[in-house]
């Protein structure tokens, strides 16, 4: 990065567009959390189950008891409240991360891309000054207030949003969602009880159109969103083009509202000035005289360079799938923490025996005895899950009086419409596996189908 | 800023919005007519309900009738006679049970029929332990399964020295507890006929989504739910599978009455036809409109492999656990190949669901 660059990244920028941003986030979060509440997800996710597949370093993230994990719940939630008014900002932030991380981090089984969008999002909001203007903490102490920030504290919002488009449009540049408009194929039929588009459905045109307008748009919006003279008509399209997504897929949840939140970053300084003056007590606070304007950092020059590592973290991150061998979709080695969103439609059996090395016979596991149906179905897909499973039943069948337990699992998987077929070596004693970063080799190699099964 | 421009942008996309969004809350179907979009799936669904599902209760409620009367012949005057015609009534009963098996939502789950009326292995001593206090409470889940139900009519009436028992001093007991246990099935089936009679039929009919709790959605996550329970409970886990080849042939289903292959066909034929759709509009016929042609004949082909699989064990099943073992390992791997279409293959091709849970695609 050049020097003049760097000066570009410290000028001063209004600070109204990370105000809304605070704001809004907040809020958001605030009801989302409460919807995952209200819809008993707590205790179903968990509470209820009595294993979880944690994250790998991460062992020591486990579920607290029912009322703790209740009690955390509503941490977060106020914590969200307190960061959507601006009260004890900073702390709030720093609550609203580290207790949001932790809960996400209990079980892959919910891993969700937005969940991790919003980790980092709250992540950078410790460090970014939203507070500092039409907050309860500025209305508290005036002298806080500040009407300009370096305008790179807005602009690393805007390349958050930028790697979540670009990657995911990225992802999918792959043969099944362009050439054979998969998933879209497969998930488009079952829509069919809309209304007025509903009898498109069955169309194979329809899912090649919904396939390529999701790539272009993932590819290209943010820079529709960064040019001041397209930016409202994109803003108009990324309204479009999530309602869209959270009408023909309600299980996406939560994420076409915090896209639709978060792009609202790309508007400029005067834009959010005129939305805000609509909310109340605005107009008097944002009058007031300030002592200095713009809000400087004390540690610039590492803050610097923190940002510039993080930049890059963000750029590495989902690539690191190119250093693993065969087709991702298929081992998902490299695949969460990437941006790939709907991207495959990927469903599994899988049927684990557990055998004493002396014994001739074994143990074939009940599945639904350690999993819930939806930990069950993200296990048998994955293989880091399945690892995890296969350590877990050996460790269950152990204190069972299983000496030496020896999991093997048989494993049949469908992918994109494709038949299923094994996934896992069924003769590899998963139990003497480890975990790691390194390519599982018990997985099968992925061979594309040799005859067009349908 | 143009403002001319930045109206028009805000107001078409408000606009295009709440279009959007009121499509989407159109979308659940209600029964209204409107909601009727799909054609192909209505006509599939009120086959199921018409044609199969209300049809198969029906069945199994005059079995029952049946059932009752040869309950009471017997009860009156217990002998090995009477034992035999109560047989073939009981067995005629259950194997009408089969055919609603897999219709285990809607009205047969809320009144949690499947569990009351067909968990097994029966456990008798709570069974024995109730008919000696003479109180007991068949309406606890989970707690009072096994204690009613047709594998306890299969306990008491089959069982090795039954008829003998009717004859003992706590004979009155023993004879209100059968009667008990056959009124209470009668009367959770009724219930849940007389829902598919009633509102329920429309629920059924109208839901066009695959989600969890939709019609298509319960009709091929139940059919995984039966193959898993074939799988394991009715031939894996008494032939050992889940105790290391240690057999345990009472745990079958019906193992005192002795027709536990019987029950097993019944049950798995009865799948085929769902799948099927009997001569109507089934699963077969979605499979074929979703161009997967392949999948639905190899999945027909299954069903017909495990099923003679299943026909070549000699009865009793019981008995065949250990005689035949390489026949019912066999059947095993066939049903479970089965599962395998129906969990992967054919779950993704029609996208049905599992969970309300958020998922950004797998």
């Amino acid at each position: 990065m050049t020097v003049t660059k760097l000066h570009a990244a410290g000028r001063p920028v209004s600070i109204t567009p990370l105000v809304t941003f605070r704001i809004v986030f907040g809020w958001l979060m605030f009801f989302s959390i409460l919807r995952f509440w209200w819809r008993g997800w707590v205790t179903t996710v968990y509470i209820q189950p009595e294993f979880h597949f944690t994250y790998w370093g991460f062992e020591w993230v486990q579920p607290l008891g029912s009322i703790d994990m209740h009690v955390l719940f509503a941490c977060i939630a106020l914590s969200a409240l307190c960061i959507a008014i601006g009260l004890w900002y900073r702390v709030a932030a720093i609550v609203f991360f580290l207790s949001f991380t932790y809960v996400e981090l209990i079980d892959l089984t919910t891993y969700l891309n937005h969940y991790y969008f919003i980790s980092l999002v709250a992540f950078l909001l410790i460090w970014l000054p939203a507070n500092r203007h039409y907050s309860v903490d500025v209305w508290r102490r005036p002298q806080l207030r500040r009407t300009e920030v370096p305008a790179w504290t807005i602009g690393i919002l805007r390349f958050q949003m930028a790697v979540v488009y670009i990657f995911a449009g990225i992802a999918k540049l792959d043969a099944d969602w362009l050439l054979h408009a998969e998933p879209m194929r497969t998930w488009l039929p079952s829509k069919s009880h809309l209304p007025i588009i509903g009898k498109y459905m069955y169309a194979t045109w329809v899912a090649y159109l919904f396939s390529w307008f999701g790539a272009v748009y993932d590819l290209f919006i943010v820079f529709f969103l960064l040019n001041k003279r397209t930016r409202l008509v994109a803003y108009g399209f990324v309204l479009i083009f999530h309602i869209a997504t959270a009408i023909f897929f309600p299980g996406i949840g939560m994420f076409p509202y915090v896209m639709i939140a978060a792009s609202l970053i790309f508007f400029s300084g005067q834009f959010h000035e005129r939305l805000l003056s609509h909310l109340p007590f605005y107009k008097s606070m944002a009058q007031a005289p300030v002592k200095q304007s713009a809000y400087q950092f004390r540690w610039s020059r590492p803050m610097m360079l923190a940002v510039t590592l993080y930049v890059l973290a963000q750029l590495l991150i989902p690539m690191r799938f190119l250093a693993y061998p065969d087709r991702l979709f298929w081992t998902e080695e490299g695949y969460r923490f990437s941006w790939r969103v709907m991207l495959m439609e990927k469903s599994g059996a899988a049927y684990f025996t557990v055998k004493d090395s002396t014994a001739r016979y074994g143990y074939a596991v009940n599945n639904s005895e350690f999993l819930t149906p939806l930990q069950e179905k993200m296990m048998s897909t994955q293989p880091d899950m399945i690892l995890k499973y296969a350590h877990h039943l050996a460790r269950e069948y152990k204190k069972r009086g299983v000496q030496h337990p020896e999991v093997y699992g048989e494993i049949y998987v469908s992918l994109n419409g494709e038949r299923s077929r094994l996934f896992i070596d069924s003769s590899v004693n998963l139990a003497q596996q480890q975990q790691g970063w390194q390519h599982y080799n018990w997985i099968l190699p992925y061979k594309l189908p040799v005859t067009e099964q349908k | 800023m143009n403002r001319k421009l930045f109206r028009t942008g805000i107001v078409g996309a408000a606009l295009a919005a709440v279009v959007l969004y009121a499509c989407s809350k159109g979308g659940d179907g209600d029964g209204s007519g409107a909601a009727n979009n799909d054609a192909f799936k209505t006509e599939m669904l009120t086959n199921y309900a018409d044609n199969i599902i209300t049809p198969a209760y029906t069945n199994l409620q005059a079995k029952l009738g049946l059932l009752e009367t040869s309950v009471n012949a017997f009860l009156a005057t217990p002998s090995t006679g009477t034992q035999a015609t109560l047989k073939t009534a009981f067995k005629d009963a259950w194997l009408g049970f089969e055919n609603v098996s897999a219709a285990y939502f809607g009205p047969g789950a809320a009144v949690l029929l499947n569990s009351y009326i067909n968990t097994w292995p029966a456990v008798p001593a709570k069974i024995e332990a109730g008919i000696q206090s003479g109180t007991y409470n068949f309406t606890i889940p989970v707690a009072s399964d096994s204690i009613q139900g047709f594998p306890t009519l299969d306990y008491l009436l089959f069982s090795a020295d039954a008829v003998q028992k009717f004859a003992d001093a706590g004979a009155a007991n023993r004879r209100k507890y059968v009667q008990d246990v056959v009124t209470r099935i009668k009367s959770l089936v009724d219930n849940t006929l007389n829902q598919w009679k009633g509102a329920y039929r429309t629920t059924f009919v109208s839901s066009l989504k695959t989600d969890v709790g939709s019609s298509i959605g319960a009709l091929i996550n139940q059919f995984a739910f039966e193959m898993d329970a074939l799988k394991g409970p009715r031939i894996g886990w008494p032939f050992g599978k889940q105790s290391n080849g240690i057999v345990f042939a009472d745990k079958c289903e019906g193992y005192y009455a002795g027709f536990s292959a019987d029950l097993a066909i019944a049950n798995l034929t009865s799948l085929k036809n769902y799948f099927k759709g009997g001569a109507g509009k089934g699963i077969d016929d979605y499979l074929i409109l979703l161009k997967k042609d392949k999948l639905n004949s190899d999945v027909l082909a299954q069903f017909d492999v495990a099923l003679n699989a299943l026909k070549a064990i000699p009865a009793p099943l019981s008995a065949s656990f250990t005689n035949n073992a390489t026949l019912v390992e066999a059947a095993y791997k066939e049903v479970q190949k089965l599962l395998t279409l129906i969990k992967t293959d054919v779950a993704s091709a029609t996208a049905v669901q599992i969970t309300y849970m958020d998922n950004d695609g797998d």
